[in-house]
């Protein structure tokens, strides 16, 4: 065995974290109490849904998904102290009306008849946006001193994607006519135009802003 | 046969005497009761309980609880299924005791529970052969009930959902040797 | 979405009848002698024992159904309020993580009693729904609803898998008893949850912890079903003392579910008395 007390590279030379990044503490406190109210308003409306949706499969899995998004949302809650923010009231809340006008659309079909509307708003829409917002984060801030926020942002991200495939799964079974497919289109284009207003599920520079060509952000927070 | 039904008017449930008569006249057909059987179906519509019993061979006399043919989805509704469950079971016991070389049965009333299930296996088994809908796995359920969770009783099972012309006997000896082998409750 | 749903309005597919409790309650039938004749605990040397086990087997499984919805509801229905300033309509976050925990819980023990009543014969639907269990979750004081649902509702939910539990040990049936072993140990951490929250939310405010109560008492009530659930040798579910003692009930409140049951028992008594002699002049 090698000499423990012989000197070796703190960072071993398969550990390249870097220390910049993209986000200050207030940024990643700000972003993270819009986390953790999306996250809020989505274990909400799918627990509010579970007794309006009459196929027994689909019913059950919501009721499944809305610990998910419960749990993330008491990931993000806790995290918010660790930012200084002492209040996490102050912070949970939408980034614009925008964003809070997309969240009620969202959670606003509830009759018996519109799972199909359900399913899209969460599993085409808002779903695959969280994606985004949170790969955008977890690429863009500093591997090693926000690595608490990384964590929970894999955590919640590994459920995302395993909850989009399962809606993605409903929704192909449930549209079955033309007339559905429209249904589903017209429903997904409604809540995908009121994003583009907010500027996505965070407000403008939800995933960075890929016109900007002065290089990399994290750098540029840093220099 | 034609079956009479007692009563022929029904107050407390919505149950016509007729259609009763003449579910029981075409399963009495099917399970090979002859022509000259008379059957009287006796319900007790003043109750919501199924309890069923066999009174006499001939005439064939089955009594009956209302909630015996009664919908479990509907309250003092109908159900054909139901009923033809029950006047299947009754009618099958009523033609194996008149059959000739089914054997020396005990009287009902003498019968052990795991008995009772034993027969009534034998008997739904024939009723799904003659096209009526039965849910095995219901009696399976109620089969592994008596005799055990395990294989053997599976294939006990099996033996008397297949059987067309078993004896009482066999019935029996399998009830029997099926029994002994019950482990009986979980040991936890 | 609209808020605050009746059991009317609960979603299902067509295999699903809705059972009327009124049709029950005024069931001519419901004087007779034989109607009331008790057929006891639930035991598998009872003659009817496989037929009665998948019967409250399917009341489980629509029970479940209701209490993801009810848990569900309990999500959306309220705000969130900051802690130590809750009007009577807001609930704190960390209930309202509870709730979804609960719907996840829930959602499970569905699948689970699908698998159950599969492997028991019986079909999805196959009896009427009766949807009254889900009026305990309409309450819209959130502290009533909990009570009624996470006290009476779910303590109601030990006492039945308690009694399933012990029929699949008799019965040496393991998936039974697994099964029911299981939801057994969720349905305690949701008893739990109904008696934190009642204790944190009422700490200063006794009047609105003695509607409370109140509330469990009729809800309790209502779901001794006439002495189905209670402490008598002929009920067929008795009250599961040692699960409920973990869920947080002492022995005042038991006993004081014991005497509600037997209550209810004596006045479905009357009731069919009086319908007996009723039919008896009828027909004099
Ligand atoms: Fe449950
Ligand atoms: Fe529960």
């Amino acid at each position: 065995m090698a000499d423990s007390k012989k000197p070796r590279a703190p960072f071993a030379p398969w550990d390249r974290r870097e220390l910049p990044g993209a986000f200050s503490v207030e940024e990643t406190a700000a972003r993270v109490g819009q986390y953790k109210w999306i996250e809020m308003k989505l274990f909400e409306a799918l627990g509010g849904w579970v007794a309006t949706v009459p196929e027994l499969d689909i019913k059950m899995r919501l009721g499944t998904h809305c610990y998910h998004h419960a749990w993330h949302a008491d990931l993000w809650h806790k995290r918010l102290p660790e930012l200084r923010e002492m209040n996490p009231e102050r912070l949970t809340g939408p980034a614009s009306p925008e964003v809070e006008a997309f969240m009620d659309a969202v959670a606003e079909p509830g009759e018996h008849d519109q799972t199909i509307e359900k399913l899209v708003g969460v599993y085409r829409v808002l779903i695959p946006h969280k994606v985004a917002a949170y790969t955008y984060h977890l690429n863009n801030t500093s591997t090693i001193t926000d690595a608490p926020t990384i964590r929970s942002l894999k955590f919640a991200l590994q459920d995302e994607m395993e909850d989009w495939r399962d809606g993605t799964l409903m929704l192909t079974s449930l549209i079955q006519s033309d007339e559905e497919v429209q249904r589903a289109a017209d429903h997904q284009a409604k809540l995908e135009k009121l994003l583009v207003a907010a500027g996505g599920i965070c407000g403008p520079g939800t995933i960075g802003d890929a016109y900007d060509l002065s290089g990399d952000p994290a750098r540029l927070t840093v220099a | 046969m034609p079956t009479t039904v007692d009563p022929s008017t029904f107050t407390m449930v919505d149950f016509d005497s007729a259609e009763i008569a003449a579910l029981a006249d075409e399963l009495a057909r099917k399970v090979g009761l002859g022509d000259d059987v008379q059957i009287v179906i006796e319900v007790d519509e003043t109750t919501p309980l199924g309890r069923t019993e066999l009174v006499s061979l001939d005439p064939v006399h089955i009594r009956t609880e209302s909630g015996a043919f009664e919908n479990p989805k509907r309250i003092r509704q109908f159900s054909e299924d139901a009923a033809t469950d029950v006047l299947g079971r009754y009618l099958l016991r009523a033609a194996d005791r008149r059959r000739d070389g089914f054997g020396d049965v005990p009287p009902d009333s003498e019968l052990t529970v795991p008995q009772r299930t034993a027969w009534e296996v034998s008997a739904v088994g024939r009723l799904a052969r003659l096209g009526y809908p039965v849910r095995r796995q219901r009696w399976l359920y109620a089969f592994r009930n008596r005799y055990g969770f395990t294989d053997t009783a599976d294939d006990a099972f099996e033996q008397l959902w297949h059987g067309d012309d078993l004896s009482w006997a066999e019935i029996d000896r399998l009830s029997e040797t099926t029994a002994a082998t019950n482990p009986g409750p979980l040991q936890r | 979405m609209k808020k605050l749903l009746t059991p009317e309005e609960l979603a299902r597919d067509d295999r699903f009848e809705r059972a009327d409790m009124m049709d029950r309650i005024q069931d001519p039938r419901n004087g007779s002698e034989a109607a009331n004749r008790g057929n006891g605990r639930l035991r598998p040397d009872r003659a009817d024992a496989p037929d009665a086990a998948r019967a409250l087997m399917h009341g489980i499984f629509v029970g479940e159904i209701q209490a993801l919805e009810g848990a569900g509801r309990t999500c959306y229905d309220f705000e969130v309020g900051a802690t130590g300033k809750l009007d009577d309509e807001e609930v704190p976050f960390e209930l309202k993580l509870d709730m979804a925990r609960q719907c996840w819980d829930e959602a499970r023990h569905c699948e689970i009693s699908v698998k159950l009543s599969e492997w028991m014969g019986t079909e999805i639907g196959e009896f009427g729904e009766n949807a009254f269990l889900f009026q305990a979750a309409c309450n819209p004081d959130p502290v009533l609803r909990l009570t009624g649902v996470n006290r009476a509702l779910e303590g109601l939910a030990i006492d039945v898998f308690n009694t399933m539990k012990e029929f699949g040990d008799l019965a040496g049936d393991p998936v039974l008893e697994f099964c029911e072993d299981w939801m057994l140990a969720d349905e305690v951490t949701h008893v739990k949850m109904g008696s934190d929250w009642l204790r944190k939310l009422t700490v200063n405010d006794k009047d609105r912890q003695k509607r409370a109560l109140e509330f469990q008492r009729v809800v309790d009530k209502l779901f001794s079903f006439g002495g189905f659930r209670g402490e008598d040798e002929e009920s067929p579910v008795h009250l599961a003392r040692r699960f409920r003692e973990l869920a947080g009930f002492d022995d005042a409140e038991m006993e004081e579910i014991a005497e509600l049951s037997r209550e209810a028992k004596s006045e479905v008594e009357e009731r069919s008395r009086l319908a007996r002699e009723a039919n008896e002049t009828a027909s004099a």
